[in-house]
C-alpha cells in the first residue's frame, strides 16, 4: 500500500533565549490511509511537536514532509491553510470550541469552509449529541464537548484526524467513548487517525505505535490484534 | 521593577497607546491653543475699549446742529456725548481701476482724554484743524503701501480733493471694519478708515455746524434702553435713522460673536476628545486587568498591597495622561501663535500677539492626568477585589447565550457561522459595542459637519453672487434720485445690455412689540438681475401686494405670511405709518432684508420714480471704463465690480478649505483609534477561538471577518446615528453663529454624507488591516495549547 504522508529526517529547533532546544531529532515515518496511529511519550519527548509539523500548524527546521507526493516542508503559508482545510481535522485536548456557537453552530463553521462537507446532522447522530445540537458549549460536559470537537473535525471530511491528547482531560468512562468513536470513525469514513498520548493504555487500541524519547522516534511497532477501547484497561 | 513592567507592556501594544495619546493631544492642543487666543483677544479688547474710551450707544441721524448734540449731555445716565460727521469716500489712487473707499470719521477740534472712540495713534503727528490732513488706520495703511505724508485724493461731493496722511493709527469702533453689510470679511487694501478734523471734514463737504452720527457713554450703572428711550424723542426731528447699543455695533458684534465660538470650541472639544481617550484607556486597562490576572495574583501572593498592585496598573493611564497632557499642551502653545497671527489679519487691536503661558500648559496636563486617572482607576478597580488565589486561577470561560435577534429568523439564517458569532458577541460585550457605535457615530458626524460647513459657507456666499445677484456692475448714487434720468444714461453706455433700477429704503418693520430695521430692497418684478429665489431655487417675484422677507427676519419678527407688519420709513420719520402684508418668506445667507417690487414699494412710502442703486449687465470689457466714466462723479457714489467681489470670496474659501482636511484627519486619527483598539481587544480576548478557526483551515481573512463583521455591523448604525448627530451640530453652529450680517443654513448636503461615509469606513478598514497584521502572527500551537 502506497502511504499517505512520508517524512525524512525531519528535525525541529526552537531557539528559546540564548539555548537551541532540539524538539526533533532525524524523525523518519510513514502514514497509511485508514489506520489508527498512536504517538506515544512522555512529555517532552517532541510528540506535540511532530503532530504539528504532520499538520501543518508549524514547519520543520530540516528535512522533506511529502503528503501524496506534494512537498509540505517546501509550503507557505498560504498552502499550508489550504492543507489545514481541505485534508485535515484537529481534536484537541482542552476542546477549544467557540463558547458562542452552539454545538451543531460549531460544527456548521468548519462544514461551510470544506468543499465536501459530511452532513452535520448524521455527525450529530453520530457522537450521540443530536438532542444537544442547540447547546452552547458552556451547557455540555467535557466528554460532550470532545465528541463534538470530533464531530467538528470530521465535519470537513479530511483525509486525516489529528488528536492531540484527545482524552487527557476526560474521566476513563468518556475516554472509552471518545476513542470508541474515533475508531469508529476511522474504519466507517476511512479516516487516517493520529492520537498522541502519554497514556500507554491507549496504545493497546492502535493499529502502530510510534514510540517517542529525547526528541527522536525511539521505535515503531505495529499491533497485530488491535483491542477494541472497551477492553482497554485504564 | 514594575516600572520596567509598564513600559514594556506599552512598547509591546504600542500601536493602541499611540491613537489614545494622539486623541488626548488633539483635545488638549485645542484647549490650550483656543484658550490662550481667548485670553489674548478679551485682554486686548478689553484694554483698548477702555483706553481709546470706547462708546456704548451709536446713534445716525440726518443732519443734526452740534449745538443740539451738546444739549444731549444733560440726559441721565449719559457720561459724554459726542456729534461728529462720518461719510464715505472713494480714494484715487493711481493706475487702480477697482474701487477703493475710505470711511471718513470726524474728530473733535480739541482732543481731550475724555474723546469717545479715540484713535490709537502708531505713528505720525497730531492733526491739524486747518489743514487738510488725515490719519488713516493701521491696515489700510499697510496694505496700500502708503507713507507719511503722502497725499491721496478722495471724491468729495464731486471733486477731486487731496489729503495729506499725517499719521497712522486704530480705532476700537473699526476693529473689524466692514463696508457693507454684505461683506464677510475685512479687505484693507479696499476699504480703510480715515480720521480727520472736524473742521476739514465740514468744509471738505459744505456742512453746517451739524452732526450726522452720534456717540455716547453711559454712566456706570446707567441702563442703555433708559436711556435710548430718553434719546428718541429728542433726536426725532433732525432724522434719526438708527440708534444701536455697543453690542449691535458690527465690528463689537463680530469680535464677540468670534470669541463666544472659540469658548465654546475650548470648552466642548477637549471634553469630546478626553471622553473618546478615557473610554479606550478604560477598556484597555480592564481587559488587561482580566489577561495579566495570575500575575496580579502572583504579585499579591507576594505580598504587594492593593495599593501597589493599583498603582502599578495605574501607572500606565499616568504615562498616557503626562505624555498626552505635556505634548497636547506644547503644541497647543505652538499653535497659538500662528493663530494669533490669524486673528492680527482680521481683528484690528493692540496687543494682540502670542505668548507662551504656563497656566494652560499646567492645567491640560491636569485635565489629561485627572481623565486619564479616573478612566484608569474605573478600568482597574477590579483588581481590588480579587483574592490571589482567586487571581491565579483562570477566569470562568465565557458563557454563549442566545440573543433576541436571533428571533428574526430570516436575518438569523442569513448568516454565516462567523457572522453568528459577531452578532453574539455584540450582544455579549454591550459596553464595548456601544462605546464603537458612539465613536463612530462621532466620527461620521465630526466629518459629515465639517463638509457641510464648507459646503454651506460656499452656498452662503456664491448663492448671493452667482444665483441671487447676477448683474455684473451695481452702480450707486449718492443720494436718492428719480429713475428715469440716470436709467437712460447708463443705458446708453457702450457695453451695457441691461440696467435695472433698484431702491433700497431704510426701514422699521414691527409686529406687535417686535421691531426690526432694515433696509426693504425694491425690484422690478421681472428682474433679470437680481433674482429672489425660494428654498429651491425656484426665482419668486417681488410681490406688488406686500413684502417677501427673509427667513431671519421672520424669525425675528414672529412673523409668517399673513402677518401684517407695521412699516416706519427712516427717510421721512412720517408717523402716519404703512401697514404691509407679509406674502412669502424666503433663504437668505448675507444680510437681513425685505422685498418687494419696486414700483409698489415706491408709491407705498409716497417717492415716485425713487432709486438709489442700478444693476447693469455690462460686457467685462467694458467695466473698467464706466468706473473710470463716474469715478469723479457727484451723484455716483460707487461702481462696484461684482466679478471681482466673487473673486475675493473665492480666494478666501480657497485657504478655508484647507481647515476641512484637519478636520478630516482628526475624525480619521478618532475611528482609527476607536476601531484599532477595538480590535487588538478582541483579538488578545478571543485568541483561542481565532487560533481555532486558522487551525480548522481558514485564512487569516476569514478569521478576520468575524471582527469585521461585528465593527462594520456597529459602525454602519453609528455612521447611520452620525446623520442626525451632524444636524444637530449644524443647527447648534447655525443657531450660535447667525447674525445680521450672515444667517447659516442648516441643511446638510449629500455630497459631506458620501465623504464622511468614505472617510470613517477608510478609518475602520485601516485599523482592521493593522489588526489583520496580528492574526498572520498569531501562534497556532502555542494559543491552542494553553487552558482557556
Amino acid at each position: 500500500m502506497e502511504p499517505i504522508m512520508v517524512g525524512k529526517n525531519l528535525s525541529k529547533e526552537y531557539q528559546m533565549g540564548e539555548v537551541t532546544v532540539a524538539a526533533l531529532k532525524d524523525a523518519n515515518f510513514e502514514l497509511y490511509e485508514g489506520e489508527l496511529l498512536v504517538i506515544l511519550g512522555p512529555s517532552g519527548s517532541g510528540k506535540s511537536t511532530l503532530l504539528n509539523i504532520i499538520g501543518g500548524m508549524d514547519n520543520a527546521s530540516g528535512g522533506e514532509l511529502f503528503y501524496q507526493g506534494v512537498p509540505l516542508h517546501q509550503a507557505d503559508a498560504k498552502q499550508l491553510t489550504l492543507y489545514r482545510r481541505n485534508d485535515v481535522g484537529f481534536v484537541f485536548q482542552f476542546y477549544n470550541l467557540m463558547p458562542n456557537l452552539t454545538a451543531k453552530e460549531n460544527i456548521h463553521l468548519a462544514a461551510q469552509i470544506s468543499k465536501d462537507p459530511l452532513p452535520i446532522d448524521e455527525l450529530l447522530q453520530k457522537v450521540g449529541l443530536a438532542d444537544r445540537a442547540d447547546h452552547f458549549p458552556s451547557q455540555l460536559s467535557g466528554g460532550e464537548q470532545q465528541r463534538i470537537a470530533l464531530a467538528r473535525a470530521l465535519a470537513k471530511n479530511p483525509t486525516m484526524l489529528l488528536c492531540d491528547e484527545p482524552t487527557g482531560a476526560l474521566d476513563s468512562q468518556t475516554s472509552v467513548q471518545v476513542l470508541k468513536l474515533l475508531k469508529e470513525s476511522c474504519r466507517d469514513f476511512g479516516k487516517t487517525a493520529v492520537i498522541i498520548t502519554h497514556n500507554t493504555a491507549i496504545a493497546e487500541i492502535a493499529d502502530r505505535v510510534f514510540y517517542l524519547k529525547d526528541g527522536t522516534i525511539d521505535r515503531i511497532e505495529r499491533n497485530s490484534e488491535p483491542v477494541s477501547p472497551e477492553k482497554v484497561t485504564w | 521593577m514594575l516600572w520596567k513592567k509598564t513600559w514594556r507592556d506599552i512598547k509591546e501594544n504600542k500601536g493602541a497607546y499611540i491613537a489614545c495619546i494622539i486623541i488626548i493631544i488633539i483635545g488638549l492642543m485645542v484647549f490650550s491653543a483656543f484658550s490662550m487666543v481667548i485670553d489674548n483677544l478679551k485682554l486686548s479688547q478689553k484694554n483698548f475699549y477702555s483706553n481709546q474710551n470706547f462708546a456704548d450707544g451709536f446713534i445716525k441721524v440726518r443732519s443734526m446742529p452740534m449745538s443740539e448734540v451738546k444739549k444731549l449731555q444733560n440726559i441721565d445716565g449719559i457720561k459724554s456725548i459726542q456729534g461728529r460727521l462720518v461719510k464715505d469716500a472713494r480714494v484715487l489712487f493711481p493706475n487702480r481701476d477697482e474701487n477703493v473707499y475710505l470711511r471718513l470719521v470726524s474728530l473733535p477740534s480739541t482732543q481731550n482724554s475724555s474723546l469717545i472712540n479715540g484713535v490709537d495713534l502708531l505713528q505720525g503727528i497730531p492733526l491739524n484743524s486747518k489743514e487738510m490732513n488725515v490719519w488713516v488706520d493701521n491696515k489700510f495703511y499697510d496694505a496700500n503701501k502708503i507713507e507719511i505724508n503722502q497725499q491721496i485724493d478722495v471724491i468729495a461731493q464731486g471733486a477731486k480733493k487731496s489729503l495729506r496722511v499725517v499719521g497712522y493709527g486704530r480705532s476700537p469702533e473699526f476693529i473689524y471694519a466692514l463696508r457693507t453689510s454684505s461683506d464677510l470679511f475685512p479687505n484693507p487694501e479696499t476699504f480703510g478708515i480715515a480720521f480727520l478734523p472736524y473742521d476739514v471734514m465740514k468744509a471738505l463737504f459744505s456742512y453746517q455746524e451739524v452732526a450726522n452720527n452720534v456717540v455716547f457713554t453711559l454712566e456706570p450703572g446707567a441702563s442703555y434702553k433708559d436711556v435710548e428711550e430718553l434719546l428718541k424723542p429728542k433726536l426725532k426731528t433732525y432724522g434719526l435713522e438708527a440708534i444701536y447699543p455697543r453690542k449691535d455695533q458690527v465690528s463689537h458684534m463680530l469680535l464677540s460673536e468670534e470669541l463666544k465660538g472659540l469658548e465654546a470650541a475650548a470648552q466642548g472639544m477637549p471634553i469630546l476628545f478626553l471622553s473618546i481617550a478615557g473610554v479606550i484607556l478604560y477598556i484597555m486597562l480592564k481587559r488587561m486587568v482580566e489577561q495579566q490576572r495570575g500575575q496580579i495574583g502572583i504579585l499579591k501572593a507576594f505580598g504587594y498591597t492593593e495599593r501597589e498592585v493599583l498603582g502599578h496598573y495605574l501607572s500606565y493611564a499616568l504615562v498616557l495622561g503626562v505624555a498626552g497632557g505635556l505634548l497636547g499642551g506644547l503644541s497647543g502653545i505652538a499653535l497659538s501663535y500662528p493663530f494669533t497671527s490669524m486673528y492680527q489679519l482680521f481683528f484690528n487691536m493692540p496687543g494682540l500677539n502670542g505668548q507662551f503661558s504656563p497656566r494652560y500648559l499646567l492645567l491640560g496636563l491636569m485635565l489629561s492626568i485627572i481623565f486619564s486617572l479616573f478612566a484608569g482607576y474605573q478600568g482597574s478597580k477590579k483588581i481590588l477585589t480579587l483574592e490571589p488565589a482567586e487571581a491565579m486561577r483562570p477566569p470562568a470561560p465565557p458563557i454563549g447565550r442566545k440573543i433576541w435577534l436571533e428571533k428574526v429568523r430570516f436575518f438569523w439564517s442569513i448568516l454565516t457561522a462567523q457572522g453568528k458569532m459577531a452578532v453574539r458577541n455584540m450582544a455579549r460585550n454591550k459596553g464595548r459595542s456601544a462605546f464603537i457605535f458612539v465613536g463612530i457615530m462621532f466620527t461620521f458626524a465630526i466629518l459629515a459637519f465639517t463638509w457641510s460647513m464648507n459646503d454651506l459657507i460656499k452656498v452662503m456666499l456664491f448663492d448671493q453672487y452667482q444665483k441671487v445677484e447676477t448683474y455684473d456692475v451695481k452702480v450707486t448714487l449718492s443720494a436718492p434720485s428719480n429713475q428715469k434720468s440716470a436709467e437712460g444714461e447708463l443705458y446708453n453706455f457702450p457695453g451695457v445690455k441691461r440696467v435695472e433700477p433698484m431702491a433700497e429704503v431704510p426701514a422699521t418693520l414691527k409686529n406687535k412689540w417686535l421691531k426690526k430695521d432694515v433696509a426693504i430692497l425694491g425690484i422690478q418684478e421681472d428682474s433679470l438681475l437680481y433674482n429672489i429665489m425660494d428654498k429651491d431655487y425656484n426665482k419668486v417675484a417681488p410681490p406688488t401686494n406686500g413684502l417677501l422677507l427673509s427667513e431671519r427676519l421672520a424669525r425675528l419678527l414672529n412673523a409668517h405670511v399673513g402677518t401684517r407688519l407695521h412699516l416706519t420709513d427712516r427717510l421721512s420719520q412720517d408717523e402716519d405709518n404703512t401697514e404691509l402684508e407679509v406674502v412669502g418668506i424666503i433663504p437668505q445667507y448675507l444680510g437681513v432684508n425685505a422685498y418687494m417690487e419696486i414700483g409698489a414699494l415706491q408709491e407705498s412710502l409716497g417717492y415716485k420714480g425713487f432709486t438709489t442703486s442700478y444693476m447693469i449687465s455690462i460686457n467685462p470689457e467694458n467695466i473698467s471704463a464706466l468706473q473710470n466714466k463716474y469715478r469723479e462723479s457727484a451723484v455716483i457714489a460707487g461702481v462696484d465690480d461684482l466679478g471681482k467681489r466673487l473673486r475675493q470670496s473665492q480666494e478666501l474659501m480657497a485657504s478655508f478649505g484647507s481647515m476641512i482636511y484637519i478636520y478630516a484627519l482628526i475624525g480619521i486619527i478618532i475611528g482609527f483609534a476607536i476601531i484599532y483598539n477595538s480590535s487588538i481587544i478582541t483579538l488578545s480576548e478571543r485568541s483561542h477561538e481565532l487560533a481555532s478557526m486558522r487551525v480548522l483551515g481558514m485564512t487569516p481573512r476569514e478569521v478576520l471577518s468575524v471582527i469585521t463583521f461585528e465593527q462594520w455591523f456597529i459602525g454602519v448604525l453609528g455612521m447611520i446615528g452620525g446623520i442626525p448627530l451632524s444636524k444637530a451640530f449644524l443647527v447648534g453652529i447655525s443657531q450660535s453663529m447667525s447674525n445680521d450680517v450672515y444667517t447659516m443654513p442648516t441643511n446638510l448636503t449629500s455630497s459631506s454624507f458620501v465623504m464622511a461615509f468614505l472617510v470613517t469606513a477608510l478609518s475602520i478598514w485601516i485599523a482592521q488591516q493593522m489588526a489583520a497584521q496580528k492574526i498572520k502572527r498569531l501562534n497556532l500551537a502555542d494559543t491552542l495549547k494553553a487552558r482557556e
